[in-house]
């Protein structure tokens, strides 16, 4: 037999590289780091920024799930706040206690599996995470059958059927009214905790033979196929997965607000995510972390421009709205200068950093 | 169909509106042949691929591969069979490095399911590794083992058309369709192209079937030839044979010629 042939059976094993030791170390040394800023910010942060601090922590599942089928896998869709919205949902009636129920569904009463139990935040949790998992899992069927435009137009249609069911489904959503009371029960841990095991699972998921036939997909579908990779199930497979985050991030961000209404998961809601994961690199995990941490605090600090300002002698009056025209300014500029996002379709990566620190280190 | 043949093609037809581009095609493809389909532009050659790997439906026809009857089957089925393909207009995954377009091609052969590969198990890290060192020696043995952490769409055309070929072989396929493996490279490139067809045939037991407008190449190359002119086979048979055909020369040139020229060796 010659050399070549050899490629059919199993060989050595190659070795492991070297520096997936030192990487390791210092993915734990930053998430302790990160544990120590999020303590920090909890004790000495006051209620608003731990508030806003968590709202980013969910803000980053949702965008890095979103990144796994809009940037990763390259299929352009519009429904993350149908799913948003259904784990949202699903989790408040879960946890919600039947004495509070009964005093919120006023004009129709719940039905009867929700209306008698009440269940502990981590059961609702997964619950809502495996029911908007199914729920993505059925929507794929039909909306795989299309590509490209006819993609997100098929899934943005599927996030206002959830928006106007949520409306009108009086006996279990309460209809415009929304669910009111839920316990304020997600805090900085949960968030931060939720991003962190997604940020995992997503990253994991895309550095595996799945993520490169993912990422094959986004390239050249025919030629992925052409290649043995069944693409409608590899896309399921994405979408399925990203839905389960954002079931979950919607639970917990319905006990972060205490209040849902179907007003909440509009297109807006969907619209915020993509502008987070085109800011951070479509296809960029660590990039959409970025820019959901930059996108939540930044629109808060924008409330600068909204100020009455003294500048050289002139007294400008705040003007109410000016924040978002700054924010589209900066978009604009965004998409003028940097249009691959902040990090392209790059990952952080320890190599990338430590390289520039010892170049900076040379120069010094 | 005795049990040497690979791929039988029985009666194929495929229409494009008013177009016939591909008018009842039969051959046979026996295991360890390489045949070459030639033809002037437009007769069809590049449509006869997208029919074999199911990149498109035929209108009439059938196609057996092996014991499979794989007629209209789905494109990833057929390449899992074991029939795969490169590009005549390249299609690699540009964004991705050369090392990773091949290790694509032997995703479809993964036996771990995502939820080991996402908690690294130990069947899927062996199976990690195992491909990694096989992509490496395929890109090797296509001579592209220095690039491997290149970005694909950086590659020159030559190596790109190098690349597919490595990326198909990933898949682990018996028969290989080359759409124009030669062309857009220089003849050095061509001669060692030539080459490694053969190696891939003598020495990994692949059956080829190629299309290539690049006629020393295939003359030389091809043990047996399908010439086709609008979607029909006009000459088949040993390349010294097809050379001299009438029909083809009128096919490839339009004009009668004076057929004692062919007797000339290396016209």
């Amino acid at each position: 037999m010659s050399r070549l042939s050899r490629w059919f059976d199993p060989g050595p094993l190659p070795a492991q590289s070297e520096s997936r030791g030192r990487d390791s170390g210092l993915t734990v040394l930053g998430c302790l780091g990160a544990a120590a800023l999020l303590w920090l910010i909890e004790a000495q942060g006051g209620g608003y920024v731990v508030h806003m601090t968590t709202l980013a922590g969910l803000f980053a599942v949702l965008a890095i799930s979103y990144n796994l089928i809009n940037g990763v896998t390259g299929q352009f869709s519009l429904e993350p706040n149908a799913f948003v919205a259904c784990g949202a949902y699903v989790t408040a009636l879960l946890t919600l206690s039947p004495a509070e129920k009964e005093m919120t569904f006023i004009l129709e009463p719940l039905v009867w599996p929700f209306a008698v139990i009440s269940l502990s935040l981590p059961v609702a949790l997964v619950i809502a995470g495996l029911v908007t998992t199914l729920m993505a899992f059925v929507m794929g069927f039909p909306v795989f059958r299309v590509r490209g435009d006819y993609l997100a137009i098929v899934t943005l249609g599927f996030g206002e059927v959830i928006r106007v069911v949520a409306n009108n489904a009086q006996s279990v959503t309460n209809g415009p009214l929304g669910l009111k009371g839920i316990p304020h029960l997600t805090n900085i841990w949960w968030a931060w905790g939720l991003a962190a095991v997604t940020l995992f699972v997503v990253m994991r998921l895309v550095n595996s033979s799945y993520g490169r036939a993912l990422k094959a997909i986004r390239e050249d579908e025919a030629a992925a196929e052409a290649m043995g990779i069944n693409a409608f199930w590899h896309k399921m497979l994405a979408f399925t997965v990203s839905a389960f985050f954002e079931g979950v991030a919607g639970g917990l961000l319905g006990h972060l607000i205490t209040t849902i209404s179907p007003s909440l998961f509009t297109f807006f809601l969907t619209f915020n995510l993509l502008i987070i994961i085109v800011v951070g690199g479509l296809g960029s995990t660590t990039g959409a972390v970025l820019a959901a941490v930059l996108f939540t605090f930044g629109g808060e600090w924008l409330r600068v421009v909204e100020e009455p300002i003294s500048f050289l002698g002139l007294d400008i009056p705040g003007i109410p709205g000016m924040r978002m025209v700054v924010f589209s300014l900066i978009l604009m500029a965004f998409m003028i200068f940097a249009r691959q996002g902040i990090l392209g379709k790059h990952e952080f990566s320890w190599r990338w950093l430590l390289g520039l620190v010892r170049r900076r280190g040379g120069r010094a | 169909m005795t049990p040497s043949d690979l791929l039988r093609v029985d009666g194929l037809t495929c229409r494009f509106g008013g177009l016939l581009a591909v008018d009842s095609l039969s051959f046979v493809l026996g295991q360890g042949q390489l045949m070459g389909l030639i033809g002037p532009n437009g007769a069809g050659k590049t449509t006869v691929f997208n029919l074999l790997a199911g990149a498109v439906r035929p209108t009439g026809g059938r196609v057996f591969y092996r014991e499979h009857e794989i007629t209209g089957k789905k494109a990833h089925r057929i390449n899992r069979l074991g029939l795969a393909r490169t590009f005549q207009n390249i299609r690699l995954f540009g964004e991705l490095s050369a090392l990773d377009n091949v290790l694509v091609g032997f995703h479809g052969h993964l036996q771990a399911n995502f939820l080991s590969a996402i908690l690294r198990l130990p069947g899927y890290v062996a199976a990690e590794r195992q491909m990694l060192s096989r992509s490496a020696e395929l890109l090797d043995l296509v001579g592209l083992g220095e690039l491997k952490d290149e970005r694909a769409g950086n590659l020159a055309y030559g190596q790109q058309r190098l690349l597919e070929i490595a990326r198909a072989l990933a898949t682990r396929p018996s028969l290989l369709l080359l759409d124009e493996p030669a062309a857009g490279m220089n003849p050095q490139e061509t001669a060692q192209l030539a080459v490694l067809v053969r190696r891939l045939r003598d020495e990994l037991g692949l059956t080829i079937l190629l299309i290539e407008h690049d006629m020393h190449f295939v003359m030389n190359l091809c043990e047996t030839l399908v010439v086709l002119d609008h979607g029909k086979v006009i000459a088949r048979g040993e390349p010294a044979a097809v050379r001299c055909d009438p029909g083809v020369i009128e096919a490839y040139l339009g004009v009668e010629v004076d057929l004692d020229a062919c007797e000339a060796p290396g016209a």
